[in-house]
């Protein structure tokens, strides 16, 4: 296929049903490979097909391995594109790309489940969503006023991450083995985080942010695969909770200083940049190990966040008459992150933004509960509709250094939403269908609208089509919480 | 003057002034719009003062906002008004007049995480100065 666009033509070729090539051009050092369905292409052909122009940029970085991937959640992002997958070789002159992985570092998603009923949960939403909006505060110009972290402690928790909390009563000793990495990056460098990305994340530990975070009480009313669902512990009518929130203004502030870094050593490196978001320095080099450390303290501090999180929202549902109801870690995972990982008998530091992490069967990084199912996968959707939990399989390993989808993908710009909302009273519109939703402003609510969105059972079923996901479950939102 | 951008995943806007000083100053109304349903106007009572520098002008521009988010976001402070002096090199001197952040009254619409080098340029056209950028939200 050739298609024309307004900066030049791409020409692609379709290679099963739901997967596609961009063959090696222009400036690409490797081919390129993407997931799409026909409507996911018409997204694609809607935007001028930017978010793949994105994709061959990534590309044209030194000692990327083939190929540069995108997931069928693909959008326009800044630099990668969002649902960008690409790993480089530290051998061959392999990079590390800060924009790569973005500005929320380690953003990610944590679901809780409890045996808590549907119908349990109906008589007691108003009180819950009340007590959760309150417990989860989006941290805008105010922080948590129940929890405060001086800075050697705020120093440890960079390193230790969530088990720093659970020690101090934030948490259960369970909890750990359901997080992706254990919670804990090795090589996280407290000293290589700067004073003022401190100033960010220091009274932000605990809180949502805003934007597409959230936090949603669900329940599971489908059930794909019997055998997944059983060794994850889900079951239909089942009340569970994920949320949805990142390294907060401490990720934002390492983003943003080190794009500004390598911009300046990415030409004495030689790497040229087909655009500056992609701004690149060697893995192997003092700016790129400096990077990783200071990445990895706070993919460590996201971790926290979710811990801290889900332990105010077990307070919650406590207060609300569900005591002694326990709310288990199925998994938490990270969609924005950079990690060496061993694809295809060597190292590479994989780059996933917006993208999901999904080791397939008999992984020995996952918790031997999972094992044999391979790893949980959770693809958040839009606030109106579902999520969906996905697990991970050969074929992710095989084709996606073991990725899949992060989620639904946006459609319509924050502002084209803001518009379309207009006149509408999109919270009763949610109240009607059963779901209450508790925000701190209207603009949240709008901008995130369920049109705004592409739907996430699309993006699901390319994943399972493709065979570098399978589905598991859906979850249908009954509160949600927006900063 | 201030055109906003629609991008997918973000937003953006371009601005346009006769001098860097005013496209700076311009670079704050354009942040403030992101931000806020109704900005504040007028003059604040608090004063605060930056200072900053950049290999290029460019740079400048994404440490400027970067600036000014953190204040918002970090401190705050919302800067109303800004008297901007950018030298040759580049540095940047702001004189800034502000209010205490409230979210209700001037309808926050979210937080920014940071600008970005995405798209971003400052160009000279039929004698003003011209620069856009996206923003991460």
């Amino acid at each position: 296929m050739s298609e024309k666009t307004r900066t030049g033509t791409i020409d692609f070729e379709r290679l099963s049903e739901y997967k596609y090539r961009i063959p090696r051009q222009g400036k690409m050092r490797v081919d390129a490979v993407f997931y799409a369905s026909e409507r996911i292409l018409e997204d694609l052909a809607a935007e001028d097909y930017a978010s793949l122009r994105q994709l061959m940029g990534v590309a044209t970085l030194p000692g990327v391995v083939e190929p540069a991937l995108s997931m069928p959640d693909i959008h326009w992002g800044y630099g990668f594109p969002i649902g960008g997958v690409a790993a480089f070789d530290p051998r061959e002159g392999g990079v590390v790309s800060p924009g790569g992985v973005g500005f929320d570092i380690n953003c990610g998603v944590r679901l809780l489940v409890s045996d808590i009923t549907r119908e349990e949960l109906e008589g007691r939403k108003e009180r819950l969503a009340d007590e959760l909006f309150r417990s989860v505060p989006s941290g805008v110009g105010r922080g948590r006023k129940d929890f405060r972290i001086g800075r050697p402690d705020l120093k440890r928790l960079l390193v230790e991450g969530p088990s720093w909390l659970v020690e101090r009563g934030y948490g259960e000793p369970g909890d750990i083995d359901g997080i992706e990495s254990r919670g804990r990056l090795a090589g996280a460098d407290p000293d290589a985080v700067s004073e003022r990305a401190y100033q960010r994340g220091q009274p932000q530990l605990g809180t949502l942010g805003s934007g597409n975070h959230f936090l949603e009480v669900q329940y599971v009313d489908e059930i794909y695969d019997e055998d997944a669902a059983r060794a994850y512990g889900l079951h239909p009518g089942q009340v569970t909770v994920l949320i949805h929130s990142g390294s907060r203004g401490l990720g934002h502030q390492v983003c943003s200083e080190y794009v500004e870094r390598f911009l300046q050593v990415a030409p004495r490196y030689g790497i040229e940049l087909v655009d500056r978001q992609l701004a690149a320095a060697p893995v192997d080099s003092p700016e790129g190990r400096a990077y990783l450390g200071a990445m990895s303290a706070a993919a460590n501090f996201a971790f926290a966040n979710r811990q801290l999180i889900a332990h105010f929202t077990r307070e919650a549902f406590t207060r609300s008459g569900f005591g002694g109801r326990p709310l288990r870690v199925l998994y938490d995972l990270a969609h924005n992150n950079a990690k060496l990982e061993e694809h295809g008998g060597k190292e590479v530091l994989v780059h996933r933004k917006g993208a999901t992490r999904a080791f397939g069967p008999g992984n020995p990084e996952l918790p031997e509960r999972y094992r044999e199912a391979g790893q949980p996968v959770l693809v958040p959707g839009d606030m109106g509709r579902y999520s969906f939990v996905l697990a991970g399989t050969e074929g992710s390993m095989r084709e996606t250094f073991g990725s899949s989808a992060h989620g639904a993908g946006r459609k319509m710009s924050r502002r084209r939403a803001k518009k379309a909302a207009r006149g509408r009273a999109l919270i009763r519109e949610m109240a009607k269908m059963g779901i209450l939703v508790r925000a701190a402003g209207r603009a949240t609510v709008d901008e995130e609208m369920s049109e705004a969105y592409k739907d996430a059972a699309e993006v699901v079923e390319v994943t399972d089509g493709a065979g570098i996901g399978k589905k598991v479950a859906r979850l249908r939102p009954r509160i949600v919480v927006k900063g | 003057m201030i055109r906003m951008l629609d991008h997918t995943a973000d937003v953006g806007f371009e601005v346009e002034a006769p001098s860097v000083d005013g496209l700076f100053e311009e670079a704050l109304r354009g942040l403030l719009l992101v931000m806020f349903d109704a900005p504040p106007e007028g003059d604040g009572e608090e004063e605060r003062e930056v200072r900053l520098s950049a290999p290029d002008l460019e740079t400048l521009l994404v440490r400027w906002l970067n600036e000014l988010i953190f204040l918002v976001q970090g401190e705050g402070f919302v800067p109303v008004s800004a008297e901007v002096r950018v030298e040759e090199g580049y540095s940047l001197l702001a004189r800034l007049r502000g209010v205490p952040l409230d979210v209700g009254k001037y309808g926050w619409q979210g937080e920014i995480k940071g600008a970005t080098f995405h798209g971003l340029e400052v160009v000279h056209r039929n004698g003003s100065l011209h620069a856009r950028v996206i923003l991460d939200v």
